[in-house]
């Protein structure tokens, strides 16, 4: 039957085209009908993404406001730690709620691009958001990882890893000068800057002792004090920084190394390389690897540049919707494509509670990857048959408003139907149907395999009308909607 | 070979079939298989797999193999203590595990005193230890060091596991053959060969399927319309999902023995593996991974710390799974592997930092019990290791050997050909 599922159209619904689209789709949680608007107004994909580089930080308090629903969050370590020994709250509900304050902010802030890019850096800079010590610091340093994340990496790295929660998850905090603990010192040159095979063993073991001194009171007040008691003194060499090391104060040493470090171009290369993947393909070229390490050594470690250096080049425009959504990318575009509306919650059950549970399920709740490494970023790691089940148990929970079911209101069946528009005369065809909620859904419009999927989903023919009370927005909406967000569309970005 | 599953010329042609036409090997084989198999034995496609229709093809074992990834590094000198060699207890004043507390000792190991649960194996003989294993170059980083271990093909530049060739190299054409509980998707599976894997049993259906066993389902004819033409990366595992979900639909018809397993991950893991094992779908490969052995701090003592927990958790965990399985414990093999070892010597916060060699566990069918390995002394310096003797891959490929009648030289490509002796003969 040549021709049947031809898609039909629906073009009052607005879509993006091209490479507007490509960025939006890169640098938000899913692209909705406001980001289409926004991307419109600002004069396409490459303005919109100046304007919200420059806007990120105008309103930071307006901007928390909109997720601002678990008191926890304003808890300092040692309130988490009272709270914890007193039976209130443990430290692990409290990394539960930084997650679910993670992923409504990912949902509500109309500050996409800082969202993203503040996930790229704590993912970089990973600290586990579990129930360890470093959970009494953890909403803490996510906040100095956001401050960051269109600034300089420099200064973000210097905060970041001395800072007490980086301190007590890699053990640092713990450590002595009689026996310098190498966790720390090890992820420092591995993970956060210069990578596999640019460092040596006695790197790992100066820079373990130039990273001495340190201390947190643990399961007491949680108060950070620099002990110089505990430093490490002697000379020490960490690739070509070598320093005497000679004062009991070794602070200015560790800031030292890690401004070196920061520089090295091996950490601009790998800095590039995981950008690469986030935002453009699982096997960049090396000569974009090499562009962007060259832009981020040639602006000092500055961010900014290096992203928008990104958006120009060709081979960003060209790696359309090659990146698979990962577990939280998934279930937050696809509350966001749904239309439905969370309330703060109130108890477990509430949505906003709920979707950590349903974000698990599918792989991994936000900033809970178990080792120091973070979350991968290609995307073989997230394609398992595990994933695909677990995600479309909740596209269709969520298609047909199934679960959760307090706490959130979703949009009426019913109201899937486009408004009546001037261009489209009497009632429209299930294929029109299919084509605005594709623009809703996918941000873009429909295809044969997805007219196709849905007639055959929703047994509705394409050209049937569909008028009011019609089981294509009634019954059978929910078919529709697990569709699309089944679909391959929708697991790309 | 009295197998009536046509064998396609070779396994590169029906890889280059696949990728060209978008349908998977097995899935290939699947459908050739079943109308030949239908001819054969009627209609029960569902009992035809893996590892029954080995036997039947006589090819050298009908063995179930699965790999538990102790994940972060475990420290095989608190799991498996070289009591005999003076050093350890002068390298670890404070973590060190009394002599006098250890089990199945002989003159120069125990076993940690939270494997209790596991005595009864090492008495039945069917629980080995190696010590000093390892890759041939200390390599201390988990995430490198882990892709290498689970690649294990140093001289390739691909991204192909180890388990994954195995997979290639065995008879069978059940869309569970390979199965992966816990991880998302290790990279001992990664590659060419689809596998499949789930959280737990009954999370693995299509949603909004009325019927998991009806092609003619409207969502599964959606599915499978919308998954047939895409270049995406999660098309392999929807479409493993949707040819597995209907004989896994059989398997959740068999009792549910989790509660006699620890409520742990681990626990839960292996109770959904026992369970689809009795349902005999044709599993032959399993990796299960449990997390949390990266002991750099509060690997404690007998009194206290994270080792007794983990510890305890996969001896109750493991002795629960082989119970469980009864009969077709004669059947399965479990090999333990971590990415490294730990230090010999302890640091200041009752933890040990990144060393080099390990033990390997084996469990099970086939096993011959008792301590394996060349013991390579300790030395009580702050970076010292515990030498590697034994390639980890020798005794895989041993494994590999005696239970699956794959050949070890194409999964473990130029691995060593020295063997421990952990495996019975016969």
């Amino acid at each position: 039957m040549p021709g049947k599922y031809k898609p039909q159209r629906y073009p009052a619904t607005p879509k993006l085209n091209g490479r507007h689209r490509q960025i939006a789709s890169r640098f938000t949680y899913g692209i909705t009908q406001p980001v289409v608007a926004s991307v419109k107004q600002a004069g396409g994909g490459l303005p919109w993404a100046r304007q919200q580089i420059a806007h990120a930080y105008s309103d930071v308090a307006g901007d928390l406001a909109k997720s601002d629903w678990w008191p926890s969050q304003h808890d300092d370590a040692q309130q988490v730690w009272k709270n914890q020994t007193s039976g209130m709250r443990g430290s692990w509900e409290v990394m539960w709620d930084y997650s679910r304050r993670l992923m409504i902010r990912r949902m509500l802030s109309e500050n996409q691009l800082l969202e993203i890019m503040t996930e790229f850096w704590e993912g970089h800079l990973h600290v586990a958001c579990n129930s360890d010590p470093q959970s009494f610091w953890r909403v803490s340093y996510g906040d100095v990882i956001r401050k960051h994340a269109l600034g300089r990496f420099d200064e973000m790295l210097k905060e970041a890893a001395l800072h007490p929660a980086m301190l007590l998850y890699l053990d640092a905090g713990v450590s002595t000068k009689a026996h310098p603990n190498e966790n720390l010192g090890r992820e420092l040159l591995e993970l956060h800057t210069v990578g596999v095979g640019h460092y040596t063993e006695d790197d790992v073991k100066n820079a373990s002792r130039i990273l001495t001194g340190y201390k947190i009171d643990m399961w007491n007040t949680w108060a950070f004090k620099y002990s110089p008691d505990d430093h490490w003194t002697g000379a020490v060499q960490v690739g070509d920084f070598s320093d005497p090391n000679s004062n009991a104060d070794g602070q200015q040493v560790a800031l030292d190394m890690i401004h070196y470090l920061a520089h090295r171009p091996e950490t601009a290369q790998r800095i590039a390389l995981k950008l690469c993947y986030k935002f453009v393909g699982d096997d960049p070229s090396d000569e974009l690897v090499n562009t962007l390490a060259q832009t981020y050594l040639a602006n000092d470690t500055d961010i900014v540049p290096v992203i928008l250096r990104l958006l120009r080049s060709r081979e960003f425009n060209r790696s359309r919707d090659n990146k698979l959504r990962d577990p939280a990318e998934d279930l937050v575009a696809a509350w966001r494509a749904i239309g439905a509306t969370m309330a703060a919650p109130s108890t477990d059950a509430d949505a906003a509670n709920d979707m950590i549970w349903q974000v698990g399920a599918i792989g991994l709740m936000p900033m809970a990857w178990p080792t120091p490494d973070g979350q991968p970023l290609t995307n073989g790691a997230w394609a398992s048959p595990r994933r695909a089940m677990a995600s479309m148990q909740s596209h269709w929970n969520l298609a047909g408003g199934w679960w959760p079911t307090s706490g959130v209101t979703y949009k009426p069946r019913a109201s899937w139907a486009p408004e009546p528009s001037d261009a489209v005369e009497g009632p429209i065809t299930f294929g029109q149907l299919v084509d605005h909620m594709a623009r809703l859904v996918h941000g873009k419009p429909s295809t044969q395999s997805v007219l196709k999927a849905c007639s055959k989903a929703a047994q509705v023919p394409p050209d049937e009308k569909i008028t009011t009370g019609h089981r294509a927005v009634g019954s059978r909406l929910p078919y529709v909607l697990a569709t699309l967000l089944d679909h391959p569309t929708f697991y790309s970005r | 070979m009295t197998s009536p599953i046509p064998s396609p010329a070779t396994p590169d042609c029906c890889a280059e079939f696949a990728r060209a036409t978008g349908v998977s090997r097995r899935g290939f084989l699947q459908g050739v298989g079943a109308a030949g198999l239908s001819y054969a034995v009627g209609s029960a496609v569902v009992t035809v797999a893996g590892a029954s229709s080995a036997a039947a093809d006589g090819v050298g074992g009908n063995g179930v193999l699965v790999v538990l990834s102790m994940r972060g590094a475990a420290d095989g000198l608190s799991l498996v203590v070289p009591h005999g060699d003076p050093i350890y207890y002068k390298a670890r004043p404070t973590i060190a595990i009394p002599s006098e507390k250890l089990l199945a000792k002989d003159a120069f190991f125990g076993l940690h005193p939270a494997l209790a649960p596991l005595v009864p194996m090492w008495s039945a003989g069917t629980m080995a230890a190696v010590h000093a294993t390892g890759m041939q170059v200390p390599n201390r980083s988990h995430f490198a060091a882990m892709e290498v271990v689970e690649d294990a093909d140093p001289g390739s530049s691909e991204r192909v596991g180890w388990l994954n060739r195995l997979i290639g190299e065995l008879p069978g054409e059940s869309p569970l053959q390979g199965l992966a509980l816990g991880a998302e998707a290790p990279t001992s599976m990664f590659g060419p060969q689809p596998t499949m894997g789930f959280a737990s049993l009954d999370k693995a259906v299509i949603a909004g399927a009325d019927s998991q066993t009806d092609p003619n389902d409207p969502r599964m004819k959606s599915m499978a319309a919308m998954w047939r033409r895409t270049r995406s990366p999660l098309k392999e595992s929807v479409q493993s999902s949707m040819a597995a979900v209907g004989q896994l639909t059989a398997v959740r018809k068999s009792a549910d023995t989790s509660a006699s397993y620890p409520n742990s991950d681990l626990g839960k893991a292996l109770s959904s593996i026992a369970r689809t094992l009795r349902g005999n779908v044709g599993v032959s490969v399993v990796t299960v991974d449990q997390g949390d052995w990266d002991m750099h701090s509060s690997l404690g003592t007998l009194q206290w710390g994270r080792m007794i927990d983990n510890a305890d958790d996969f001896a109750k965990s493991v002795a629960a799974f082989f119970n469980d399985l009864g009969p077709l414990a004669d059947q399965v093999t479990l090999v333990t592997l971590s990415e490294f070892g730990r230090r010999v010597v302890e640091n200041s916060n009752a933890g040990l930092d990144h060393g080099w060699g390990n033990v390997m566990f084996l469990f099970g069918a086939g096993v011959k019990g008792g301590y394996f390995g060349n013991w390579p002394g300790l030395s009580n310096t702050l970076d010292a290791d515990l030498t590697v003797t034994t390639d980890y891959r020798s005794v895989l490929a041993e494994v590999v050997e005696r239970r699956t009648g794959a050949s070890a030289a194409k999964v473990f490509p130029g691995g060593p050909s020295a063997r421990v002796g952990a495996m019975r003969t016969t």
